[in-house]
């Protein structure tokens, strides 16, 4: 490893409060030249790769969640993360999170419906609706057992605890990576568990509020291909299922998105974006609740029509 | 604390974009290769003769982001007696070019398995370069073998 400690030679004839602040410059140039990308190729999709141990990074993500069934419907989900690798295959990370709402007659049939990240607000059904709000904090672990570079395939779990006001939440993740073209080509898969309680008002007495169980159940595929160097481009598909259990009984929803995803990853810094729409696939499940299925589009809870997702990270 | 005290963070943050870096050019890279020798062309446009009989076959791999440039000096028997990094331009894996990594790569030959994690070591945190740098001294001795080996 190279270090080019320009700043050291002179040190021995300082007086102490200038060899502090070299001291000081030195660590910064320690840390930093450290310090390294692991940036995410795609924008919903994870991979396998990870900080190596030691690595630090700082990630933004923003994600715009428009239309639903009619009326107005926007959502700006914020997320701001810090990374760090505590070994080669083991990655920690904290999240903030904070999102920015409005709806208006966006609901089953013409209702003003708060998002997901909102459903504790009691909203009317003519009331145009707009919120903001801190939603909570995560933590995030991953850890890599197999590496696509030296194993078969690659192969990491993953988990997620989120609390927040009326919400706490914990998302599992299987992931695989296998890459192809010498490692131009990267497909992943994700199959996601994410059990969550959520604090809501009761349907007959919105002033009591009852806690209820819900799982995320998601299955999700990308693939990106590095076509000059710095750059990637492919697609993610993403399957998201919702049922009213812990046990997968209770369908609610089930929609499919699709859209292309591009990335960027140069030395110290990373974006990746990705655009999703909604496919008309959806159908009729035991838990749908009347009027969110809209010709083959659920409109449910997080669900909507088209989304997008920038995430931005730097090393430092 | 004063002004001038900081006057050494500039440098401190200057040292840190020493990633990007060429290290060697090609005629460096010859030289820090076989010391003291003459190069001359030959049919491929980046492999150079030595006056000792050696070859010196420049090549790149594929990094995390951008290409990875290497050189392998090749001793007249076919067997490896140096690779270096000519320039890296990666946030890290840079530990590819400490030279007791690249020390196992020295006595290798075309029919050296040249396999990580077999008789090459991995670098835990540069899998991905320390792959791509030791398939890009597989195929360059391939190459050697092929179109290199016994001629004049």
């Amino acid at each position: 490893m190279d270090k080019k400690f320009g700043a050291a030679r002179p040190y021995i004839t300082m007086s102490m409060r200038r060899c502090r602040s070299v001291a000081l410059a030195l660590l910064l140039a320690m840390f930093a030249s450290a310090a390294g990308a692991e940036e995410s190729m795609f924008a919903f999709v994870y991979t396998t790769d990870l900080l190596p141990q030691g690595k630090s990074e700082v990630e933004q993500w923003v994600t715009w969640r428009h239309q639903k069934n009619g009326g107005f419907y926007d959502q700006l989900e914020g997320r701001t993360e810090f990374e760090y690798g505590l070994t080669d295959r083991l990655q920690v990370a904290l999240y903030a999170n904070y999102n920015w709402t409005q709806a208006f007659h966006n609901g089953p049939f013409g209702a003003t419906t708060p998002p997901e990240q909102f459903a504790d607000y009691v909203v009317g059904p003519d009331d145009i609706f707009r919120a903001s709000r801190f939603t909570g904090i995560s933590g995030e672990a991953i850890y890599r057992i197999l590496s696509p570079y030296t194993d078969p395939i690659g192969l990491a779990l993953y988990t997620e605890p989120t609390i927040g006001k009326n919400f706490f939440e914990l998302e599992n993740k299987i992931i695989l990576q296998k890459n192809f073209f010498d490692d131009l080509l990267t497909i992943a898969f994700n199959f996601t568990y994410a059990p969550e309680f959520r604090n809501l008002p009761g349907d007959d007495d919105p002033s009591v509020f009852n806690w209820q169980e819900e799982t995320d159940a998601n299955f999700a595929l990308a693939a990106s291909y590095r076509f000059i160097e710095n750059w990637s481009a492919g697609f993610e598909f993403l399957n998201e299922r919702e049922y009213n259990s812990f046990n997968f009984t209770h369908l609610s929803n089930s929609a499919y998105h699709l859209g292309p995803t591009l990335h960027f990853g140069g030395e110290r810094f990373f974006f990746t974006a990705t655009a999703l729409w909604q496919m008309p696939w959806a159908t009729v499940h035991s838990d749908t609740v009347p009027g969110t299925l809209v010709n083959g589009f659920v409109l449910d809870n997080d669900f909507e029509k088209f989304r997008f997702r920038l995430k931005a990270g730097y090393t430092f | 604390m004063k002004a001038s005290q900081w006057i050494w963070l500039p440098a401190a943050v200057i040292s840190t974009a020493a990633h990007a870096t060429t290290y060697f050019s090609v005629e460096q890279v010859q030289r820090a290769i076989f010391p003291g020798a003459s190069f001359s062309a030959t049919s491929l446009p980046n492999a150079w003769r030595a006056s000792n009989g050696g070859y010196v076959i420049v090549d790149r791999v594929v990094g995390k982001h951008e290409y990875i440039t290497l050189a392998v000096g090749i001793h007249s028997n076919g067997t490896v007696k140096q690779i270096e990094i000519m320039d890296y331009k990666e946030s890290y894996g840079y530990e590819v070019r400490e030279a007791p990594w690249r020390a196992q790569f020295v006595g290798k030959s075309a029919s050296s398995p040249l396999q990580l994690n077999g008789d090459i070591t991995n670098i835990s945190g540069a899998t991905l370069s320390s792959r791509h740098v030791t398939d890009g001294v597989k195929r360059i001795l391939q190459v050697y073998e092929t179109s290199l080996k016994g001629k004049r």
